[in-house]
């Protein structure tokens, strides 16, 4: 049977590496992925996050940060985000 | 029946045994060593609505339900209240941002 890799698996091999993280809002956050748990709760570093709005885009700076796994859509393993 | 002697005891020197890991506030990096690496540092809290708290945390649960203190609540950047001590209801919460270092 071909070996396959869990959606998890993909994202522990992320860890340590940029990450791109899309909300199921208007809203998005890239950062340096250091952990997550089985929610998908995630644990951030040198955040950039991104609120879309009719407005523009606003552009926020964090720290380290844990970003509640509840409303994360999508995960891009990688990428700089939006700018990128 | 196997009556060969039992292997010699692992004699190796002291010297060759790992030392214990250190159990200081060294995080590895999950959101459990998050929590407890945040609790007495600057916080930004930010809710689903958008709206910032920043203060203190004084304590936290696996829930992400937020005990604050000092709290500043903050609209579109603007200081909109003061609070002693605040209360959140971790189902709000999108995320909790370190605003000190670790």
């Amino acid at each position: 049977m071909a070996s396959q890799v869990l959606p998890l698996e993909l994202i522990d091999k992320c860890i340590g590496s940029r990450i791109w993280v899309v909300m199921k809002s208007e809203r998005e956050f890239t950062g340096t992925l250091l952990g997550f748990d089985d929610f998908v709760n995630m644990v951030l570093e040198d955040v950039t996050e991104y609120e879309m709005t009719a407005q523009g885009t606003k552009k926020t700076k964090l720290g380290q940060t844990l970003l509640n796994g509840n409303n994360i859509c999508m995960l891009i393993p990688g990428s700089d985000g939006p700018e990128s | 029946m196997d009556d060969s002697p039992p292997p010699p005891p692992n004699d190796a020197p002291d010297t060759q045994t790992p030392p214990p890991p250190q159990q200081t506030s060294i995080h590895t990096g999950s959101p459990t060593d998050f929590l407890k690496g945040v609790v007495g540092k600057k916080v930004i809290v930010r809710l689903n609505s958008g709206v910032d708290y920043r203060g203190v945390l004084s304590c936290l649960d696996g829930y992400m339900n937020i005990a604050l203190e000092q709290t500043e609540e903050h609209v579109e950047g603007n200081v909109t209240n003061r609070y002693g001590d605040a209360f959140i209801r971790g189902n709000n919460v999108l995320y909790i941002s370190a605003a000190e270092a670790i």
